[in-house]
């Protein structure tokens, strides 16, 4: 068969290919900022830990022993990669984020979007627990627009994307005991402690009283602190202090039913 | 361009990258653009033929590539032959954006677009044109082959085609390509 040459288009074709090139050079950080999620590392009472952050916030803090590892589990998690934060594009948001965890009180923009309404709820309502307080959580669970349903309050607490921030180790059982944390029950009294919340004197009576206001409060409750020592009756429920003739606190509002 | 890529060819060796990528480096995802992203770019320019076209697709690949291996198990990712299958999304993209602009003429396009007006340039884009001209089979097949340098085996890995049908639509392509620029006089051709 008489085959017509086919250099000539090869020739042109490997030219052309020498003559195509990205007009500047490759924009790494352009497509991986919409490709990827970025993070950063930050230091806090649990030690390093890193930060991922989503459109509108914080995504996920984690204290894993690598960026690798932090890297698999925000993937598992979330399905997406990550790549380190370039220059200022997050600066802002570490910044605040450091504060937070140094314990100055700085709102922290997160992104709970990838969580369900109910979990949104809960962790709005945790997020607002003061640094020196806990609540049980049976009280998170009513604020959260859902009384009874302190089970599913304890899951949402376990699978907090953003603990430290979100401080999931304010929130103890309901008789008062610090409970379990996802980084060890050993480090959620630590913290607490480092807080100013002593977790012994809480466990067994998380509810504080005084005859000279006729008001029960959590123990860990402002006004509760600044009972007299002579004054303090401590109750293990709510309904205990109300059946002594005790109302509840409106500013921390224990629950009754409890 | 001889890169790091161009010498994973289909042989069961695992891609460095793909295992550095399910092992959590992250670093990765950023050596992965850094390594592709210019063959992927002389891809598209030559389907779509205009930079900021073919920016914005190379950076549309990338997008739904990392969307779609951020939900791959570790296994499935660790055994991901990343080149080829970078290939796969950006031929896609590219064709859907070429078929996207149909509406409007060609012409308008590469006059918006011809500032940088040399000989050089010229000379590519009459080499593309007559691609272009090429049925979709024989133009994909001529440009991996020829203007990205793929080795068959991986021409096979991207378009599914048996080797045999590559080759076959390589040379019905390059003989097509030969009667374009006979007659059309192809400018890069003339000096």
């Amino acid at each position: 068969m008489n085959e017509p040459s086919v250099e000539r288009p090869i020739v042109l074709l490997r030219k052309t290919a020498a003559r195509i090139a990205p007009v500047r050079d490759t924009p790494v950080d352009e497509v991986l900022a919409g490709a990827t999620d970025s993070f950063f590392a930050a230091e806090s009472p649990l030690g390093t830990v890193y930060v991922a952050v989503g459109q509108e916030g914080v995504r996920y803090l984690d204290p894993a022993d690598s960026e690798e590892e932090f890297a698999r589990r925000y993937r598992r998690r979330f399905g997406r990669f990550v790549s380190p934060a370039q220059g200022d594009e997050v600066a802002g948001l570490a910044e605040k984020v450091a504060a937070a965890l140094a314990g100055e009180r700085v709102d922290v923009p997160l992104d709970l979007s990838r969580a369900t309404p109910f979990q949104r709820r809960v962790l709005h309502v945790v997020k607002g627990i003061a640094r020196g307080e806990v609540r049980p959580y049976v009280w998170v669970a009513r604020e959260a627009g859902t009384p009874g349903a302190s089970r599913a309050v304890g899951n949402v607490m376990a699978n907090n994307p953003v603990p430290l921030l979100v401080p999931c180790h304010r929130v103890v059982r309901n008789d008062g005991s610090t409970g379990s944390y996802a980084f060890g029950s050993g480090e959620k009294v630590r913290l607490l402690r480092g807080e100013g919340v002593e977790p012994e004197e809480i466990s067994g009576s998380p509810y504080v009283a005084t005859p000279t206001t006729g008001i029960v409060c959590h123990a860990t409750c402002r006004n509760a602190r600044r009972i007299q020592p002579h004054n303090r009756r401590v109750f293990r429920s709510v309904r205990s202090a109300v059946e002594a003739g005790y109302r509840p606190c409106k500013v921390c509002r224990p629950v009754a039913a409890a | 361009m001889e890169t790091e890529a161009s010498k994973l060819d289909g042989t069961a060796e695992l891609d460095p990258l793909a295992v550095r990528l399910a092992e959590g480096d992250p670093q990765a995802p950023g050596s992965l653009v850094k390594r592709h992203y210019a063959e992927l770019y002389r891809y598209a320019f030559s389907v779509l033929r205009e930079e900021r076209a073919a920016e914005d697709a190379v950076q549309d690949a990338f997008e739904r590539a990392f969307s779609a291996l951020g939900r791959y198990s570790e296994g499935r990712l660790r055994a991901m032959r990343l080149r080829p299958w970078m290939y796969r999304i950006t031929l896609n993209v590219a064709r859907n954006r070429l078929r996207q602009r149909r509406e409007v003429p060609l012409e308008e396009i590469s006059a918006v677009d011809s500032a940088g007006h040399d000989e050089q340039r010229e000379g590519v884009m009459d080499a593309l044109g007559a691609l272009g001209k090429l049925p979709e089979r024989q133009r994909v097949a001529v440009t991996l082959r020829y203007l990205q340098d793929l080795p068959y085996a991986e021409i096979c890995s991207v378009t599914g085609w048996p080797e045999g049908t590559a080759k076959t639509l390589v040379r019905r392509g390059l003989m097509r390509l030969r009667e374009i620029m006979a007659i059309e006089g192809t400018r890069g051709e003339r000096r």
